[in-house]
C-alpha cells in the first residue's frame, strides 16, 4: 500500500517537473515578430476603451451620485456606485485570467477608470464650468480592485469571488471613500438650519437644470434607522454589486472572449 | 482554411516590396507596422483639442441661445464642418481601402506581410480605442457638466456637436474601416468565405448602435425630462450599447491567435532561421 502511494507521488512530482519544464520552455520562447512591442501597443491601446466603458458605466448608471460631494449620502451612494464600478472590472478581470492567469483585471481597470475620471472631473467639470474639486471630486475604486483581483488570486473561482469579493468591493469602495468624504460631513449652521458642509457645497454651487436643485439630497429614512442604515446600505450594495459582478462576466465570457474566431453565417 | 494554409506557406515574394527583397525591415518595427498607431491618434488627439479649445473659448460667449446670431456663426459652422470633413474623410479612406483592397484581393502574402498587416490592424484598433474614450469618457464629462446648469433649448448644444456629431461617426468609420482592411489583408481570419465575423459585429453595432441612441436620447429629452439626471434608465442604452465593444477584445485575440500560427509556419518553414535570429532589433 505504502509503496503504491510512493509511486503515485513519484508519478505526480515527475509529471509535474515535466510540466514545469515545458513551461519554462514556453516562457523562453525566442520568437520572430512577437516581441514586447506587442504586450505594451496592448496594454497602452486597452487603457482608452476600457477607461470609457468603466466610465459611461458608471457617469449613467450612477453619475450624479458621483458627480457631487452632497449626492455622497449613506443611503443611495453605497449601493449603486459599488453596481455601476463593479461590472467592467469583472469583465476584465475575465479577461485577464482567462488570457493570462492574470489576477490584475479589476485593478488595472480600477486604475483606468481613475485616469478618466479624473481627467473628466478637471478638464470639464472644474476647468469649464468652474465648480470646485472639492466638490465634484470621483470616487475611486482602486482598492476595491486590489482586493477583489486578491480574492480571485486566493480562491481561484469566480463563483466565489462574486459571492466573496462582491461583498468586500462594496465595504472597499465606502470606506476608502469615505475618507475624503468625512471633511463634507461635517455639520455646519446654515441659513438657521444645522446641514452638512456638503449640503452648503450643494446649496452654493447651483445647478440648475437638476430637478429641485436647492434641495437636500439626504432624506429622512437615514434617520429613521439612527446610524444603522449606513450598514443596511452596505449588505445591500453587496448585493447589488453581486448581481453587476455577473453582468460584468457575461460581457467578458460572451461579448469579448466568444466571440474569438466565430463568425456569421456567410452571406 | 485552405485559404490560412496558403497565405502561410505563401513564397515571399508579394506584398510590400521592401519587405521582400535586399535588406528587410522589421515588420513590426515601429515606423513599420505600428506607424498609424501614432498618426492615427495624433489625428484624433489634434481634433479633440482643436474642439476643446473652441468650446472654452466661444461656448459660454456663443453657445447659450440656439436662437442667435452668434451661435450660428460658430456652432452652426462648426456642426457642417464635422459633417463636411467626415463625410470626405470616410469617403477618400473607405474608398481608397475597399480599391487597394480590391487589387490585392486573392494574392498571397508571406508571413512577415501578414505579420505587417496585422500590427496595422492593431494601430486602426488602437485609433478606434481612443475615439471610443472620447464619446464615452471625455466629452459625457463636459456633457454633463454643461446640462446640469446650463438650460437645455436645442438637441445642438456646444458639447453635443462635438460629441454626438462628431466622435460617434468617428468611431463607425474607424471600426468599419478597420474591418474592411482585415477583410482584404488578412484574409486568413476576415476574407469573404469566412463570413462576417462576430467580433467586428459587436465592435461595429456598439457604435452604430450608439449613434441611434442620440435620437431617441434626444427625442426623450424633448417630451418628458427636459431637466438632467445622468442616471435616467432613457440614458442606459447607451451604456449596454457601450458594451457591445467588447468584440474589441475579441479582435484582438483572434488576432494574436493568428500570430502565433504565423510564427509556428515561419518556424516550420524555417527552423534554423528562426532560431538564429529570434527578434530583429529595431
Amino acid at each position: 500500500m505504502a509503496t503504491e502511494t510512493t509511486t503515485v507521488t513519484d508519478l505526480a512530482e515527475a509529471a509535474e517537473r515535466q510540466r514545469r519544464l515545458e513551461l519554462k520552455e514556453l516562457l523562453n520562447k525566442k520568437y520572430k515578430w512577437i516581441d514586447w512591442k506587442w504586450d505594451l501597443v496592448f496594454w497602452t491601446t486597452a487603457i482608452f476603451v476600457v477607461a470609457g466603458a468603466a466610465d459611461i458605466t458608471k457617469q449613467l448608471f450612477a453619475g450624479d451620485w458621483d458627480f457631487w460631494t452632497d449626492w455622497k449620502d449613506p443611503q443611495w451612494w453605497p449601493v449603486v456606485t459599488a453596481f455601476a464600478t463593479i461590472i467592467i472590472p469583472s469583465t476584465l478581470q475575465y479577461i485577464q485570467w482567462a488570457a493570462w492567469r492574470f489576477p490584475t483585471g479589476a485593478t488595472y481597470t480600477a486604475c483606468c477608470l481613475f485616469f478618466a475620471a479624473w481627467v473628466g472631473r478637471y478638464f470639464q467639470w472644474d476647468l469649464a464650468a468652474t465648480y470646485p474639486m472639492n466638490f465634484v471630486w470621483p470616487a475611486s475604486v482602486v482598492c476595491a480592485g486590489i482586493l477583489m483581483d486578491w480574492t480571485l488570486m486566493k480562491t481561484k473561482s469566480f463563483i466565489l469571488t462574486s459571492l466573496i469579493g462582491a461583498h468586500v468591493w462594496a465595504i472597499a469602495v465606502w470606506a476608502y471613500n469615505y475618507v475624503p468624504l468625512a471633511a463634507f460631513l461635517q455639520p455646519a449652521h446654515f441659513m438657521d438650519h444645522v446641514v452638512t458642509v456638503a449640503d452648503v457645497q450643494g446649496i452654493a454651487y447651483i445647478r440648475s437644470q437638476t430637478p429641485e436643485y436647492l434641495r437636500l439630497i439626504e432624506r429622512g429614512a437615514l434617520r429613521s434607522f439612527l446610524g444603522e442604515t449606513q450598514y443596511v446600505s452596505l449588505a445591500f450594495a453587496g448585493t447589488a454589486a453581486f448581481v453587476g459582478y455577473w453582468i460584468g462576466q457575461f460581457i467578458g465570457r460572451y461579448l469579448a472572449v466568444w466571440p474569438i474566431r466565430r463568425y456569421l453565417k456567410t452571406v | 482554411m485552405a485559404q490560412a494554409q496558403a497565405v502561410q506557406n505563401a513564397p515571399r515574394s508579394s506584398g510590400d516590396g521592401s519587405m521582400t527583397t535586399g535588406n528587410p525591415a522589421n515588420p513590426t518595427d515601429w515606423s513599420v507596422g505600428w506607424h498609424p498607431l501614432f498618426w492615427g491618434c495624433g489625428l484624433i488627439m489634434l481634433a479633440n483639442v482643436f474642439f476643446w479649445y473652441w468650446n472654452y473659448a466661444f461656448m459660454f460667449t456663443a453657445g447659450l441661445n440656439s436662437a442667435s446670431a452668434e451661435f450660428t456663426m460658430y456652432y452652426w459652422t462648426l456642426f457642417w464642418g464635422e459633417l463636411i470633413v467626415l463625410g470626405v474623410f470616410s469617403g477618400v479612406w473607405l474608398g481608397w481601402l475597399i480599391r487597394n483592397g480590391r487589387a490585392i484581393e486573392g494574392q498571397e502574402c508571406s508571413p512577415a506581410e501578414e505579420t505587417r498587416r496585422i500590427a496595422i490592424l492593431w494601430s486602426l484598433i488602437g485609433a478606434t480605442s481612443l475615439a471610443i474614450y472620447l464619446m464615452a469618457s471625455f466629452w459625457p464629462n463636459w456633457d454633463g457638466s454643461w446640462h446640469q446648469t446650463m438650460v437645455r433649448d436645442t438637441a445642438f448644444t456646444p458639447t453635443h456637436i462635438p460629441m454626438f456629431y462628431f466622435f460617434f461617426p468617428l468611431s463607425v468609420i474607424l471600426a468599419v474601416g478597420t474591418y474592411i482592411y482585415g477583410r482584404f489583408h488578412i484574409p486568413a481570419l476576415y476574407g469573404k468565405d469566412k463570413g462576417f465575423p462576430w467580433s467586428f459585429f459587436l465592435l461595429i453595432g456598439a457604435c452604430v448602435l450608439e449613434c441611434m441612441a442620440v435620437a431617441a436620447n434626444e427625442w426623450g429629452h424633448s417630451l418628458w425630462i427636459s431637466e438632467e439626471i445622468f442616471s435616467v434608465p432613457f440614458h442606459w442604452p447607451f451604456v449596454i450599447y457601450g458594451w457591445l465593444a467588447a468584440g474589441m477584445f475579441a479582435v484582438w485575440g483572434e488576432t494574436l491567435v493568428r500570430m502565433f500560427e504565423v510564427e509556428k509556419a515561419e518556424e516550420d518553414a524555417n527552423p534554423e532561421a528562426s532560431l538564429e535570429s529570434p527578434i530583429a532589433a529595431d
